[in-house]
């Protein structure tokens, strides 16, 4: 039996709750992808507006399944046209060492003696849905099948992009020169 | 964590590399702000939306026969209530004739 249309008050109330489940999980997301905090949290502004837009189906569709895939989704396409976007109307050069070198001290990197830093480095090398499977998989404990929801991939598929991923990454760690090891 | 079994070296720096990061405290109040203004400009766009409507001569006809029925009923509960006083009043003056 299909459930009684919830009310406005009710829906936004589950929005709410949403947003306070889902933020940090949409921003650690979107800071990686786009590179800066204020593009960061325009797309994360742009993407619950579009989750409000077409919250109601969600849940309707969703069938009690959690909704953070569908969240990163949107994010994602949204990020996707964002680089369309800076692509033809570049504003200033874009900083792609700031945000993975930006959350971590120099120290930090010193005391690390390079190996995060050679990550670092390797992660910036990786092809787009690779360091994105990451960005999932580490800055937002997700598991293999929700990372496969979030991309429209397979459960294989996925298990399969973050594996050569890793692998890919061991070798450029496994690469550097031995001095600074 | 790579889905082989084994945990590569790599795994426990890249959980640093890519730490969690806190929204901004403003965010939240931005999204409810912006979320609140398009809730407004969609009611007002409605309301455009049905004054704009009740420009074109098609739409006239539901709300002339809306008040064509309203009229109607209005006349009929007139009639039905003066018939009712008219029958009371007969029936109290024939009463009165009858004692």
């Amino acid at each position: 039996m299909a459930e009684p249309a919830k009310t406005k008050a009710q829906l936004d109330a589950d929005f709410a709750e949403l947003y306070s489940a889902h933020a940090r999980d949409l921003y650690s997301y979107a800071y990686y992808k786009v590179g800066n905090h204020h593009d960061a949290e325009d797309l994360v502004e742009q993407t619950f507006l579009q989750a409000y837009r077409h919250f109601e189906r969600a849940l309707r569709e969703s069938d009690g399944r959690p909704l953070r895939p569908w969240l990163l989704r949107i994010a994602h396409n949204l990020a996707a046209n964002h680089y369309r976007y800076r692509s033809k109307h570049p504003l200033t050069t874009l900083d792609d060492s700031s945000p993975l070198a930006a959350t971590h001290s120099t120290e930090e990197l010193v005391q690390g003696r390079d190996e995060l830093a050679r990550v670092i480095e390797g992660v910036k090398q990786l092809p787009d849905d690779r360091r994105e499977a990451l960005i999932m998989r580490f800055a937002l404990g997700m598991d293999n099948r929700e990372i496969a929801r979030a991309l429209g991939r397979s459960d294989g598929a996925t298990k399969v992009l973050i594996h050569r991923a890793i692998k890919q990454l061991e070798g450029v760690v496994a690469l550097a020169p031995a001095s600074h090891r | 964590m790579s889905g082989e079994g084994e945990q590569s070296h790599v795994e426990p720096l890249l959980a640093r590399v890519f730490a969690p990061i806190e929204p901004p405290a403003g965010l939240a109040t931005r999204v409810e702000a912006r979320l609140q203004s398009i809730s407004q400009l969609a009611a007002d766009e409605l309301d455009g939306w049905e004054l704009a409507a009740m420009r074109d001569p098609r739409n006239w006809l539901r709300p002339a026969l809306a008040l064509l029925c309203g009229g109607a009923a209005g006349a009929g509960l007139l009639l039905l209530g003066r018939h009712q006083s008219r029958r009371t009043r007969n029936d109290g003056e024939s009463a009165g004739a009858d004692r």
